[in-house]
């Protein structure tokens, strides 16, 4: 058995686990591909635990599982990279020529050019599925999520506020409502700055990311994102993929202060110097 | 890079950097000596040019609130909601030595206002915040001292320069030491209190559950909090810091004045602290819009003895207000090439 295939049995043994499932490895297989495999829950199907204003309770610490944060599309593994199913609807990002052009040069250039190995925030939908937990803390009028990476947060309006105009955010500006058991969030004013993925996959300044959350049980959220862009795409496109629950006794999120390691990198380079 | 993203990160880098850089022309406290404290035995007023002798202030009393505030469906006292920061009145210490008073300087360290600055309580002392040890100065061994006039001395080299301006997480207390950026926005779940710092978008998660202490080997930056509820006030020990850089200052308030001594300082910069270093925190609520706080640091191996800061800390926030992302690191490059000449943008990171 070669590494990469063994790594993707290692990760979906471990969605497994956390996941808490028994499951067999055909269906096994179809978890790992949420692209493939996670059809969205129809609505009202949400019998787990509420809030007091009744909401589905999503407080507690969550991840993706997957190599959507690698390439949202398909992929063959390469050196440090597992292989992957394609994570967006219908298989590929409808790019505009030139904008696909951009994305390859991207591609070829990631190790330097990738915004997150300058330790930048990822913005959204990226942070999402990074490999790092995240923390949902829920109120009814606000929807923290605190990210391990880099300590991104961001704060989901529900209480009505107007999206603010003129300015740009790293992890943008979000307003969200809830839709039935759904948790719909539009973020917009994300800038141009954050890739989706490590694979080069970007987005102008235009972007506008709906995201929807259905909770398909405690432990499973079905999360969407439909992405916007009509400077870089031909169309409105979507990624699916299952949040899991993070079920470990007494877990909490740890620190990955990614400009700690730059200044690390910094100090050691300084001191091996003549 | 977009045009106004471009100018919003770099303005807001510039003016931390402004405020922070020794050199600046940036308010420097030197209230705590200048000015005669109210409802204190105060040193007689000095005239200007005269180097004042140092304030005598009254022995700190921790306030005793009986404000019972409103609970939370899963009975925590309920102090849910935005808040802003509370200016220090007059900066952190008392000097070893005087400063002399220096003209014109309107309106004290926070003349910069970003936003309309929450007032102090009625009645509210005007001291410093470092109320224990009383004579209002951080109890350094002689060889912490030796360190802090050496991190002083050498602002401009990176590796001495104030963690804050690298954009690095400032740690407790000194993320509650009013900034440039002060909104903090404090939620509440079943089990926890968690408190997002509009400041470089930190954050803390605090559990209530009792639960044990993390394994020594894990660090974090912001260190590990266990909190628990006495009566109406939340208690705090954190523990588990990263000593990772000199860098990492225990904490320090808006800009030191340029060149003068470590033994001159008010706002308690150049601070170092090691791995034992450990801080017991105490929000109390004041009343619906305020909470007054009180963090005691403790560290063998650089304080003499364990001392305590206290000030009123948080106010509510005005309706309309809206925490925006602070996001420092991200435009900060050129700004350090600026202070320290060093180019950190040719540097990248492996990330998973």
């Amino acid at each position: 058995m070669n590494k990469p295939v063994a790594r993707t049995l290692f990760a979906t043994a471990v969605a497994a686990l956390i996941a808490g499932l028994t499951m067999t490895s055909a269906q096994a297989q179809r978890g790992a591909g949420p692209g493939r495999g996670a059809a969205a829950p129809a609505s009202g199907t949400y019998n787990g635990p509420r809030t007091p204003d009744k909401k589905p309770d999503l407080n507690g610490i969550w991840q993706a599982l997957g190599t959507a944060h690698w390439n949202l599309e398909a992929h063959s593994a390469i050196e440090g990279v597992p292989a992957g199913f394609s994570v967006v609807e219908g298989g590929t990002i409808p790019y505009q020529p030139s904008a696909l052009t951009k994305r390859n040069e991207n591609f070829q250039n990631r190790l330097s050019a990738d915004p997150l190995r300058k330790c930048y925030l990822p913005g959204v939908p990226r942070a999402m599925y990074l490999p790092f937990p995240f923390e949902i803390t829920q109120t009814p009028k606000h929807i923290g999520m605190a990210f391990e990476f880099a300590h991104g947060t961001r704060t989901i309006f529900l209480d009505g506020t107007p999206h603010m105009e003129d300015l740009d955010f790293w992890m943008g500006d979000a307003r969200g409502r809830w839709e039935g058991d759904t948790l719909i969030v539009d973020t917009v004013s994300l800038g141009d700055q954050t890739w989706f993925d490590q694979a080069g996959n970007f987005h102008s300044a235009a972007l506008k990311v709906t995201e929807r959350f259905t909770p398909m049980d405690a432990n499973h959220i079905n999360y969407e994102a439909t992405i916007e862009d009509s400077t870089v795409f031909t169309r409105p496109w979507k990624i699916s993929m299952i949040i899991y629950r993070r079920l470990e006794k007494n877990l909490e999120l740890l620190d990955y202060e990614c400009a700690e390691h730059v200044y690390q990198k910094l100090f050691t380079e300084k001191t091996r110097k003549p | 890079m977009r045009p106004r993203l471009f100018a919003s990160l770099t303005t807001a880098g510039t003016l931390l950097a402004v405020l922070c850089l020794p050199g600046s022309t940036a308010a420097q406290a030197q209230g705590g000596t200048a000015a005669p404290p109210q409802g204190g035995t105060a040193a007689p007023p000095a005239g200007r040019g005269a180097a004042p002798a140092p304030a005598n202030y009254p022995p700190y009393q921790r306030p005793v609130s009986t404000f019972v505030p409103p609970r939370t469906p899963d009975g925590q006292p309920d102090i849910t909601g935005l808040y802003l920061a509370i200016p220090l009145p007059r900066s952190v210490e008392t000097p070893l030595v005087p400063l002399p008073p220096r003209q014109n300087r309107a309106n004290g360290e926070f003349s910069y206002s970003l936003n309309e600055r929450p007032k102090l309580p009625e009645g509210a002392i005007v001291r410093p915040a470092g109320v224990d040890p009383a004579d209002g100065k951080i109890p350094l061994k002689p060889e912490a001292l030796q360190k802090r006039k050496e991190i002083i001395a050498n602002q401009e080299k990176i590796e001495h320069l104030d963690g804050r301006v690298l954009c690095l997480a400032p740690g407790i207390p000194r993320s509650t030491i009013p900034a440039p950026v002060v909104g903090y926005q404090i939620f509440q779940k079943p089990g926890y209190v968690v408190i997002y710092y509009e400041q470089s978008h930190l954050y803390r998660t605090i559990p209530l559950d009792g639960r044990p202490p993390l394994d020594p080997n894990i660090r974090k930056a912001m260190g590990v909090s266990r909190g628990r509820w006495e009566g109406n006030v939340l208690v705090v020990e954190v523990t588990n810091f990263t000593n990772n850089f000199e860098n990492n200052w225990v904490i320090g308030a808006v800009s030191a004045t340029p060149g003068i001594p470590a033994e001159s300082l008010t706002t308690g910069h150049g601070i170092p602290h090691s791995d034992k270093y450990r801080v017991t925190e105490r929000y109390t609520p004041i009343d619906a819009n305020t909470i007054h706080y009180e963090a005691k640091i403790t560290d063998e191996d650089v304080f003499t003895q364990p001392w305590t800061l206290a000030w009123y800390a948080m106010a509510r926030a005005p309706k309309d207000y809206v925490p925006v992302e602070y996001a420092c690191f991200e435009g900060n490059a050129k700004n350090l090439m600026l202070m320290t000449n060093t180019d950190i943008s040719p540097i990248r990171v492996d990330v998973p």
